[in-house]
């Protein structure tokens, strides 16, 4: 896209702009004009520094203290101009935004700064020049654009990729934690499940269900929903399939952990669930499943009974 | 194709080790059946563990030749359904309700056993 933006009287100078990049003539401008913002920064730092704490006490940053909002913004107009000197993205950049990152500061703090600079920036060397028309108006706002907006991508992009990169760590812990599997003695494993089931969980529940059947060689597997706050249809018919599932491989299950209100929605909706042995709780399963693998608990005699038998034994002589 | 069907006592035994086809099933059903006839076998363990494809039409079959069974007086326990299989299985609306299942070879004997003495 080539485009004439200025002409004047006695020189004839052309901008090509491709792709947002100043060349040729532009460049001169550039320099020119960035050289009077770097000449003249202690004005806009002071413009800006005015500009930034307005924002200040109606948001985020009200509840950091004031020597940490000084220095931090000192620190943050040194790197917008270290990258303005350098004219481009500079080491310095992301360390700060990675120092910033690290610290929790919010992204809207990096861009409403950035825009209040543009605006000082912009008022400032319109207030320098001596005359003002569209042409020169529509250069400076560009050149300040291509100072700004690569800072601002920048700065974005990191905190995006931070935050993504946080969120594929919570799901891959969020799936590690999701369908646990604790075989807790021969032939008998527990799957304790919390929080809400969906499909994609129910599928991963199933999944983790029946590998760890096999994997364990379970005769009983209790699958204990006393963490599930709700138990809807869908709920209810993942759980009756996996423990279908779970019969066709050759293993039982048992749904233990039935609290009074999940009792009631289950039947109020019409769920079947006679199919399968249910129990109140993790212990009444635990029991019925011993039963299931013939095993019992047997208590040992206590000390108690020891000295009851051995005054009878007395009484008896 | 055909699946072989050892004797053992008055169990017969079956281990599937290819993925069954319609006509392999119908084969397979036939001969179960005339087997039951012919020793009078009262259990039947059918394992599954090489098995890693069953479509819904094998599925029928299996459930049909377990009812078949039944009918002729032999108890039969599928064993070593793969986790993926059974998966399948349930998404396709298939329970095989009337089918007694067991974790491996030796659970299924032990299972026949015991209903068999009950």
């Amino acid at each position: 896209m080539a485009k004439i933006l200025h002409v004047s009287d006695k020189h004839v100078t052309i901008y090509i702009k491709i792709r947002g990049k100043m060349q040729h003539g532009g460049k001169r401008m550039d320099k020119h004009l960035n050289s009077i913002v770097i000449n003249n920064s202690d004005t806009i730092v002071k413009d800006w520094l005015v500009e930034v704490s307005k924002n200040r006490h109606n948001d985020y940053t009200s509840a950091i203290s004031e020597d940490l909002f000084e220095s931090t913004n000192r620190e943050f107009v040194n790197v917008i101009f270290s990258s303005l000197e350098k004219q481009g993205i500079t080491s310095e950049l992301d360390d700060f935004s990675e120092k910033l990152i690290n610290l929790g500061w919010p992204l809207s703090y990096l861009t409403d700064g950035l825009q209040a600079f543009r605006r000082v920036t912009i008022n400032f060397i319109l207030s320098q020049s001596e005359k003002v028309d569209s042409d020169h108006l529509s250069k400076v706002l560009d050149m300040v654009d291509n100072w700004v907006d690569p800072i601002i991508n920048q700065l974005v992009n990191e905190y995006s990729g931070s935050w993504e990169h946080i969120v594929s760590l919570q799901r891959v812990a969020l799936q590690e934690l999701s369908a646990p599997l604790i075989p807790v003695m021969e032939n008998i494993t527990i799957m304790p499940l919390i929080g809400t089931i969906d499909t994609e969980r129910a599928k991963l529940i199933m999944e983790n269900l029946l590998e760890g059947v096999i994997k364990h060689n379970a005769d009983v597997v209790l699958i204990d929903i006393t963490g599930v706050p709700v138990v809807d249809t869908m709920v209810a018919h993942h759980i009756i399939q996996a423990a279908e599932a779970v019969r066709l491989i050759g293993s039982t299950c048992i749904l233990v952990g039935i609290r009074p209100e999940i009792a009631q929605t289950i039947v109020n909706l019409g769920i079947d669930l006679g199919k399968f042995p249910t129990k109140s709780s993790l212990r009444k399963g635990f029991q019925a499943a011993l039963e299931m693998t013939n095993r019992k608990i047997v208590h040992e005699k206590g000390s108690d009974e020891g000295i009851e038998s051995l005054l009878d034994s007395l009484n008896g002589e | 194709m055909r699946i072989p069907i050892l004797k053992l006592h008055n169990y017969l035994l079956i281990s599937i080790q290819t993925d069954l086809d319609d006509k392999t099933a119908i084969q397979f059903q036939e001969d179960l059946l005339s087997k039951i006839h012919k020793s009078g076998a009262t259990g039947v363990v059918i394992d599954l563990t090489s098995v890693d494809i069953i479509d819904s039409f094998i599925a029928k079959v299996l459930g049909d030749v377990v009812t078949m069974s039944d009918l002729m007086g032999a108890k039969v326990v599928l064993t070593g359904i793969q986790p993926a299989v059974a998966m399948t299985l349930i998404d396709l609306g298939i329970h095989l309700k009337d089918v007694q299942t067991a974790l491996d070879l030796e659970q299924g004997l032990i299972k026949l056993r015991q209903e068999l003495e009950e």
